[in-house]
């Protein structure tokens, strides 16, 4: 099929003819990246001008053999890709730093620690970090938080005192740019929340269903917080068994999601005592098979006096702890004077 | 059904809360005992437990603007007898200090119910929610209080892996259904415990839980009862502390003899964690009148 029959504009078929791709085969093995650059055109053109070669080549039912599997990507289109979306920043240089920048989108991040070390409160503030706007380096993204001891207040706090620093930075670098002056209010960032609750594991399951019918319906949904994702679960299951399917089944709709429409998934868990070979140890709740469902997975715990988080599993991360502070603004860097990050 | 977000600036901005009937006790709480969410109290027997439930039952009454949630309360004990005099004593005190607002006798919106084991208490949840759904009170059920949750489980249940695990799921689910009973209802639910000693040593993942590194009462270190699962279960957790410290010489008195020391009980209540808390800690005193916060 040719190149000039596809359902394009005149002047992106003009580019396409003139850089030398006159047929769909021409097209099939590329990336959008690739293309972008042959062609000059922007990489969301790209993508749609390969979308629409594609549908139109499947339509024609000749693949030819060059073609490649739909849905495959090189590499070094992933990491491309991966550079573009910025991280949800935590809020304390040092977390970030240990997480490569912040949360990662994409990604489904377990979070866990005991009762009262902050992992409420580093849910909401991603919850709010998450709908900083692309000018001040974030993301500009709706949250979505399901459950958990959420209270209003404390979420207004942290929005007004991100909202604060945004200004703050605001009156340092930008004097001249009357423009880009902040307009949001700490009701706005209540608004871009949206908030369910769940009351059984039944509705969890129920809900996690549902999200991907919400968030194709609300594209700016950049993060998914569940806070507590084992609550529900801890109850007697007579068949744990059915409870271990139900939780996989869980963990894959959400990886899903994460991939599907890029975005981040961070589930919050409890600790628990295990009782192995005679003595109980300390771990994550849910049992050794959850343990494989999450991408990255972060403790919080206590050194002493001051709160740490450690990373203990991540396929890309360097495994190292570094200390937070739970303030009245947020989730901030600790205050001691020698805090180092400490690589393991 | 499909689940629909709850729209957050609908709800008033802050939390509803149940206020403690004093304003300095209030203060370390942000308001006092939030609604919508369980709060422990925990404490050594004879801290004060009671006493300040009691007067939470009473101060739930009060209207919205005085702090209260206009409410009566169900009292669910677990330890007996239920101190019904002081009961009483308390309301007697609450009705001279609020006159108009206490036409009746407040004892009439408490409803206490005994309970005896884990099972029971299991048992009579949905009877609950029937009750709190078509109540034939005057003032709609805004306050649940469980004194103690810890007398339910400390005998029941012997020390093997396979108990403790039972014992464990227990709690999920008696804290999973008050959770649902607080939101359907909009009810702060209060829970105390006990205390029991701790003598582990702390490492770097030792079983320090919340803001205080150690806690102790009539100078033993102690920790909360049912341990880590039941942490888990709870949204705020405050602590109770009594101990015993030694008065300082009053200027322009010689004391002759070195050995007669003079100790007075001090009583605290610390914030051990609450999402919306910061650390903070505030002493109070027991009066014939109730729990006051000094300064």
């Amino acid at each position: 099929m040719e190149v000039g029959r596809l359902p394009i504009s005149a002047s992106q078929r003009g580019k396409l003819i003139s850089a030398g791709y006159t047929t769909l085969s021409s097209l099939s093995s590329l990336s959008p990246s690739v293309l972008a650059r042959e062609v000059n055109v922007s990489d969301t053109e790209a993508a749609q001008i390969l979308k629409v070669a594609s549908h139109g080549s499947r339509l024609d039912g000749s693949e030819g053999g060059c073609a490649t599997i739909n849905g495959a990507q090189t590499a070094w289109d992933m990491l491309h890709e991966e550079e573009m979306f910025p991280r949800i920043t935590t809020s304390c240089v040092d977390l970030d730093n240990i997480l490569g920048g912040g949360i990662n989108c994409k990604e489904v991040t377990e979070i866990g620690g005991v009762p009262g070390i902050g992992k409420t409160q580093l849910g909401i503030q991603l919850a709010v970090n998450v709908q900083i706007p692309v000018d001040y380096g974030g993301l500009g993204g709706k949250a979505i938080y399901i459950e958990g001891s959420f209270m209003v207040e404390r979420a207004l706090q942290i929005a007004e005192a991100c909202i604060e620093d945004m200004s703050e930075s605001d009156g340092l670098l930008r004097k001249d740019f009357k423009a880009c002056q902040l307009k949001m209010h700490p009701n706005n960032i209540l608004e871009n929340l949206f908030y369910f609750r769940v009351c059984s594991y039944t509705e969890q399951i129920a809900l996690t269903n549902y999200l991907e019918k919400f968030i194709s319906e609300h594209k700016d949904v950049k993060i998914v917080i569940v806070d507590s994702v084992t609550f529900h679960f801890r109850q007697d299951f007579d068949d744990m068994a059915l409870r271990t399917r139900l939780l996989s089944g869980m963990a894959l709709k959400l990886m899903k999601l994460a991939k599907v429409f890029s975005l981040a998934v961070v589930l919050l868990n409890q600790v628990t005592n295990k009782y192995t070979e005679g003595s109980f140890q300390l771990t994550l709740a849910l049992g050794d098979s959850w343990s494989h469902s999450c991408t990255n997975r972060v403790i919080l715990y206590w050194n002493g006096n001051e709160r740490y988080a450690y990373i203990d599993k991540s396929p890309s991360l360097r495994s190292a702890s570094a200390p937070y502070s739970v303030t009245s603004k947020g989730i901030r860097n600790s205050a001691s004077n020698c805090k180092r990050i400490k690589m393991m | 059904m499909t689940p629909a977000p709850e729209n957050l600036l609908h709800r008033p901005l802050t939390t509803p809360k149940c206020t403690l009937g004093c304003p300095l006790l209030d203060r370390c709480l942000a308001g006092g005992f939030p609604c919508n969410s369980i709060t422990e109290l925990f404490a050594e027997s004879g801290c004060g437990k009671t006493q300040l439930c009691l007067q939470l039952a009473l101060s739930a009454q009060l209207p919205v603007s005085l702090g209260g949630l206009s409410g009566s309360s169900l009292y669910i004990h677990t330890e007996f007898p239920f101190p019904s005099r002081r009961l009483h004593q308390l309301s007697h005190a609450f009705r001279s200090t609020y006159p108009a607002i206490f036409k009746t006798d407040p004892c009439d919106s408490i409803f206490v119910h005994a309970v005896h084991s884990a099972d029971q208490l299991l048992d009579i949840l949905p009877k609950m929610e029937s009750f709190l759904s078509d109540p034939k009170t005057h003032l709609p059920v805004k306050l649940i209080v469980i004194d103690s949750i810890a007398a339910l489980f400390r005998s029941e249940f012997e020390n093997s892996p396979v108990e403790l695990k039972r014992r464990s799921s227990l709690f999920f689910k008696i804290s999973g259904k008050l959770k649902l009973l607080a939101k359907r209802f909009g009810l702060a639910v209060v829970v105390t415990n006990q205390v029991v000693d701790l003598i582990v040593p702390e490492g770097i993942n030792g079983m320090r839980i919340g803001n205080l590194a150690c806690l102790y009462s009539s100078g033993r270190r102690v920790c909360p009862a049912l341990g880590l699962a039941w942490a888990n279960c709870v949204n705020s957790r405050l602590f109770l502390s009594r101990n015993e410290e030694v008065e300082k010489e009053e200027k322009g008195l010689v004391d002759v003899d070195a050995n007669r020391v003079c100790t007075r009980t001090r009583r605290r209540l610390h914030v051990v964690f609450a999402p919306h808390l910061p650390e903070g800690s505030c002493e109070l005193v027991i009066t014939r009148e109730g729990v006051f916060g000094v300064e």
